[in-house]
């Protein structure tokens, strides 16, 4: 392990807003846990060179539960949902926000665990690694709170490493 | 053991608007006949676009995907006994609250539960896992159980996949402006005004040349190779170049031992979204230098729609089917050509198949990017 990070920790409020994402705790919550994870190990450093072949494999067993519910509410009362809402209805948005933030160029992967959580997202980085198409991986885990609101949030960064 | 033998594909199934088998998605997309029509499965009213390709009677995600597991499986000749070590990847949409309600119930089952729920009615005793990397998901899920087969970790998997149009998927991408106003999904093509969406329920059976033979079972395709990268570049757009695709399909041949030129179609990811199939092209261009012109290419979302994260699974089952009958799928919807997408689009009628390598791409948002090399056996 390079890394690893929570939120909240110590000290946290609710993470910083993310734009372009609206509505639902759990886009800022990942973002916020992915970017400490990073800045440990890299520092606040920005992209890191192409080629570092460093996988995003986000783990959640209830996904973004309070937008899903915001959209099947409108949905089912004959609304209309707001254009963003399409651009983070998956949990690779967020994933590739992550991504492109960090010059992370490996691949993005979102498991739903029926196990361990952390377990399974080790899986799947360890397999990623041993292909060859991951040399390390982002693994972050997050669940929302049952009532929607801000849960908690941990990331791993794995692997051998790439510099700095 | 690790072996070096690619992994075969012993059964298929597949459901879509072009029927409930894979013989009825073969003719399909060989005839090239758009699936488009009206939507009746839910309200349409307000919506900027209201077409869907849909079949007219379906049961719910779970009773759909365990039909086409269990129909697969009888496909691939498994018996009890082979089922009860065989995995189970399952790709579908994440969140709990998308899969259709069966009737007395209050919600679909948890996405969670719903793999644990499919091994146990189809008899399936091995590792699960649910993939949810949106339009990547089944292609993934292909992915990792060839990696997990061939390093020797499992002899057999099944990958499942559905997506049943549904309509809080179809509020938002018509509420993001996806959908094509016109009805009509016009890959690669000047004039493309966007995507549609289509239901798509598929399953593959995978297992390892050992075991395959010990059961004596047929090989209708191997899966040579597999690439999976990321774009970097943007929570939503592909990279403009192409370049994450690009490097999934160098790794795929790469994992495959072929040369560029050893791939003789391309069944591509186009969904009929101007800037995405650009982007796609520019990968293909990379990859297959010049030749890339004399390349043929189809994308059969034109036919059946786009299944979201089942299409990875519903285009592979295509790319075996065109193989192994000889005749490459046509494009629908092609109005003329666009000077950002220089590609031999197999257009009007199938071609012969006169190769025994193609590729099946699918890109996603979040920059997620795959290659899955499929070979006649």
């Amino acid at each position: 392990m390079l890394a690893e990070a929570r939120w909240p920790e110590d000290g946290d409020g609710t993470p910083p807003a993310l734009p372009g994402f609206v509505h639902s705790p759990y886009h800022p919550l990942v973002a916020a846990v992915a970017d400490r994870c990073l800045t440990r190990r890299y520092g606040d450093a920005g992209a890191l060179p192409a080629g570092n072949r460093t996988a995003v494999v986000l783990v959640s067993a209830g996904g973004d539960t309070a937008g899903a519910a915001h959209v099947r509410g409108t949905v089912a009362a004959g609304g209309r949902v707001g254009p963003l809402f399409f651009f983070q209805s998956v949990p690779n948005s967020v994933a590739g926000h992550i991504a492109a933030r960090r010059g992370l160029d490996g691949p993005v992967v979102c498991l739903s665990p029926s196990g361990d959580p952390r377990a399974e997202g080790e899986a799947e980085a360890d397999l990623l690694r041993y292909d060859g198409d991951a040399a390390q991986a982002l693994l972050i885990l997050i669940e929302l709170a049952p009532d929607g609101t801000s849960g908690e949030a941990t990331a791993v960064l794995l692997g051998e490493g790439t510099r700095p | 053991m690790a072996e070096r033998e690619p992994v075969r594909i012993t059964g298929t199934h597949a459901v879509s608007a072009l029927g409930r088998d894979a013989d009825a998605l073969l003719s399909g997309v060989l005839a090239g006949t758009p699936a488009f029509g009206p939507v009746r499965r839910f309200d349409t009213t307000g919506r900027r676009v209201t077409v869907a390709a849909t079949l007219p009677h379906v049961g719910t995600l779970a009773d759909e995907l365990a039909d086409a597991i269990d129909r697969a499986g009888r496909a691939a000749g498994l018996e009890p006994a082979d089922r009860a070590d065989t995995g189970l990847f399952l790709a579908t949409h994440g969140g709990p609250h998308t899969l259709p309600v069966p009737p007395g119930a209050q919600e679909g089952p948890p996405v969670p539960a719903l793999v644990g729920h499919l091994a146990a009615r189809c008899g399936l005793g091995g590792r699960t896992r649910t993939y949810t990397t949106a339009c990547v998901s089944a292609s993934t899920a292909v992915a990792d159980a060839a990696t997990l087969i061939r390093r020797g970790d499992l002899d057999r998997v099944v990958v499942a996949a559905g997506y049943l149009v549904e309509p809080d998927q179809y509020a938002l991408f018509d509420a993001g402006r996806a959908l094509a106003v016109d009805g009509a999904v016009r890959p690669f093509s000047a004039g493309r005004r966007g995507l549609l969406l289509g239901d798509g329920v598929a399953a593959v059976v995978l297992e390892s040349a050992g075991a395959a033979a010990r059961r004596g079972a047929p090989t209708l395709a191997t899966v040579a190779g597999w690439g999976r990268a990321g774009d970097a570049y943007h929570p939503c757009q592909p990279h403009p170049g192409g370049d994450g695709l690009a490097r999934a399909v160098e790794a795929a041949l790469r994992r495959a031992g072929l040369p560029p030129a050893a791939v003789g179609y391309v069944n591509a990811n186009a969904t009929g979204t101007a800037f995405s199939d650009a982007s796609e092209a520019a990968a293909l261009v990379q990859v297959f230098g010049e030749r890339v012109g004399r390349l043929p290419v189809s994308s059969t979302k034109s036919v059946h729609g786009h299944a979201l994260e089942a299409s990875g699974l519903l285009e592979l089952v295509v790319t075996v089917l065109a193989l192994r009958h000889g005749k490459l799928p046509p494009t629908a919807g092609w109005l003329a050509p666009d000077p950002d997408c220089p590609l031999d689009v197999i257009r009007d009628a199938p071609r012969p198949a006169d190769t025994p390598h193609a590729l099946s791409v699918n890109a996603a948002f979040g920059g997620a990017n795959t290659a899955l090399l499929v070979s006649a056996p």
